[in-house]
């Protein structure tokens, strides 16, 4: 069957490693030594930067990089009443640890975290669109600790709820997409059942996300054939989904099961080696995709996760890497490559 | 051989790690900055092992280790030691802390002795009680480096074993009693290649040792593993057990474990410091389960105790002392 797919794009999947220079000023920030305004502008330049060179590697959708982030949930648990921080503890198979959010009750938000970073960032990623990543309501719920009152099934939906306000308040700024990393999904403990509710929570900020894209992300493994199933039903844009890890299994998945008419955002670049990915493992990784999905239009490249597990100078290579080979792939296979930087500019938009 | 007798039921031991003792961070910190010679290091790490072996000769632990005061980190230390590896650049471990991840640039080879002067300044003051080899094993040292060289898994890890089992030779020249690989990265990976993979890896270090061999997992999905690893060519089995609110002792049963077991009976993470009694009651759980004898269990926090201050420590330690001896009494032994 000849594939109707038309386009392919990359974006990186999600944040991106401190350099040096930023390790010092959290350094001084932690330790009450630099002026906060002070320390805010020298983020802010650095992310400036990542964002320069997502653009100028042909990404379709650019993150802010959240170099200010410790790990994935800290700015949210910093931000909501009820949940609190404790101990380190390992995230998911790799050296890297993050504070365990503890739940006392409903979270509140008593700030918002992104809507601010899309303000800020949004016309600095024109002409492509910025992405916002938060985390998936179930991961945070399983990788946290619940000492409220409530179910693990409504706490997962209350943090859906807290984390729809600042989806709402991104979308409303401008963001382009939204993707929702829910890692835990690939989980050999993750059930048929936390699928179930993943997608319900979904759905919940779904209905926050305006103008925006949503995207659902599963990353570190592929998801069991019964969770997998489930995802299938979610109503997000796009289904992303860990290749590189564990290729046999993500691939077999998509030939057995399809993609559901969702685009698919394929993580093909390993986002936790620092070696150059081969082209003509990606090549043929791609090719069973379209063979297995031939309903699809549209295919997002990606990173296996989030860059910030490897140093700097290898996070920019991959991303690099990750625009090139759309750029290769898209020649070789006929397809259309959507790389913002070099498309013709639209008239501005007031 | 030790002269020390170690009890029949119940012995207690370590891990591995300890607090740092302050002469050992000032060493580290100084040999950073190159502010002292060599000999100068060895000589404050020698004075911080004199003083974990005291807090553990004081607690009343059977089967001590060196504290692993030289070590910053349990891959970093061996990486700067094996030829084919180089300092990598500055990968985030939690919040604002770095380490610099190790990268495997060429082939693995063991140079020289990499920590067994650490072992032999714990056994000169250890009064007689064995002083368990620690190591980091080959599955954890790929795992938590970078490899530019052999882009093959499996190749990477045999070569790893070869030198760590070059390393193992050095002690068992030496007369130690029992040797420790250490592998928290294979529980975080529970699937059935990642196991055989290690086992390969075990079998090569471990053939033909006439130490006790054991084996170190912990916090991840054990029970995941453990049906792929109970053939693993090892005597102990040492896994945590109290951070995991002891979720493992079931599966111990249904898998039919028979092998000496090291119980996991401190919470490595928690400053609470368990009570004797809720130490005796942990041991109990275990043998009123009737999966292995007392005299195949070996007394032992989860994991190694160097996130803990000290006194946290010690006291961690005494308590697990006493409750083994409570245990011991009443097995008959006194």
């Amino acid at each position: 069957m000849v594939p109707e797919l038309t386009v392919i794009w990359a974006s990186p999947l999600g944040g991106y490693p401190r350099g040096r220079h930023v390790r010092y000023v959290m350094r001084d920030l932690d330790s009450a030594s630099i002026e906060k305004h002070r320390a805010f502008i020298e983020i802010d330049r650095a992310q400036t930067l990542v964002i320069g060179a997502q653009l100028a590697s042909g990404m379709k959708y650019v993150v802010d990089g959240m170099l200010d982030w410790h790990d994935i949930f800290r700015p949210f648990v910093e931000s909501w009443r009820n949940v609190y921080l404790d101990g380190i503890i390992r995230y998911f198979d790799n050296n890297f640890f993050y504070r365990i959010p503890v739940f006392r009750g409903e979270p509140e938000p008593q700030r918002l975290v992104t809507p601010a970073r899309v303000l800020a960032y949004r016309v600095l990623a024109e002409p492509a669109g910025l992405k916002v990543v938060i985390p998936g309501p179930l991961t945070m719920v399983k990788l946290g600790r619940n000492e409220s009152e409530l179910e693990d099934e409504e706490l997962v939906m209350r943090v859906a709820s807290a984390l729809a306000m600042d989806v709402a308040g991104s979308a409303r700024n401008g963001a382009a997409l939204i993707q929702v990393d829910e890692p835990y999904l690939s989980d050999p403990d993750a059930s048929k059942e936390d699928a179930r509710l993943a997608v319900e929570a979904l759905e919940v900020i779904r209905k926050s996300i305006g103008d925006a894209r949503l995207s659902l992300a599963v990353y570190f493994d592929a998801p069991s054939p019964s969770v997998y199933e489930e995802l299938l039903e979610a109503k997000a844009d796009y289904l992303s989904l860990d290749l590189a890890d564990a290729p046999g299994r993500a691939l077999g998945l998509l030939e057995g099961k399809g993609c559901g008419g969702h685009s698919l955002v394929v993580g093909v670049i390993n986002a936790r080696h620092i070696y150059d990915d081969d082209y003509h493992t990606v090549k043929s990784m791609v090719e069973i995709v379209l063979k297995a999905c031939p309903e699809i239009t549209e295919l997002g490249l990606t990173t296996t996760t989030w860059l910030d597990l490897i140093p700097l100078r290898f996070a920019l290579r991959k991303t690099a890497l990750l625009g090139a080979y759309a750029e290769r792939l898209a020649a070789e296979l006929g397809l259309e490559a959507e790389i913002p930087l070099t498309a013709v500019p639209k008239p501005y938009r007031v | 051989m030790s002269s020390y007798r170690v009890p029949r039921y119940f012995p207690t031991t370590v891990v591995g790690s300890y607090p740092k003792m302050p002469s050992a961070e000032d060493a580290l910190r100084r040999r950073r900055k190159g502010e002292i010679s060599e000999d100068e290091f060895r000589e404050k790490i020698r004075d911080a092992i004199r003083e974990v072996v005291a807090d553990y000769l004081d607690a009343g632990i059977d089967i001590i280790s060196d504290g692993e005061q030289s070590r910053e980190d349990m891959v970093v230390y061996f990486a700067e030691r094996l030829r084919g590896y180089a300092p990598g650049e500055w990968v985030r471990i939690f919040d604002n802390v770095y380490f610099r991840k190790p990268v495997i640039v060429g082939e693995v080879e063991w140079v020289e002795p990499m920590a067994v002067e650490d072992w032999e300044m714990a056994k000169e003051f250890s009064r007689g009680h064995p002083v368990k080899v620690i190591l980091t094993g080959p599955y954890t040292m790929l795992e938590w480096s970078f490899d530019l060289h052999y882009r093959d898994r499996r190749e990477a890890i045999v070569a790893l074993a070869k030198a760590i089992r070059r390393e193992v030779e050095e002690y068992i020249a030496k007369g130690a009693d029992y040797v420790q690989i250490d592998e928290p990265a294979l529980s975080t990976r529970p699937w059935r290649e990642e196991a055989e993979l290690a086992g390969e890896a075990l079998e090569y270090i471990f053939r033909g040792l006439s130490a006790k061999r054991i084996v170190h997992i912990c916090f991840g999905r054990i029970e995941r593993i453990l049906p792929y690893i109970l053939d693993y060519p090892v005597d102990q089995f040492d896994l945590e057990f109290k951070n995991s609110n002891f979720r493992l002792l079931p599966y111990l049963k249904e898998y039919g474990f028979n092998k000496e077991l090291g119980y996991g009976v401190v919470d490595v993470h928690s400053l609470q410091i368990e009570t004797v009694e809720e130490i005796k009651e942990a041991i109990d759980k275990l043998m009123k389960l009737d999966i292995i004898g007392p005299e195949k269990v070996y007394v032992d926090p989860d994991c190694g105790l160097k996130r803990l201050p000290r006194e946290v420590a010690r006291e961690k330690l005494r308590n697990m002392v006493k409750a083994a001896k409570l245990a011991r009494k009443e097995w008959g032994e006194e």
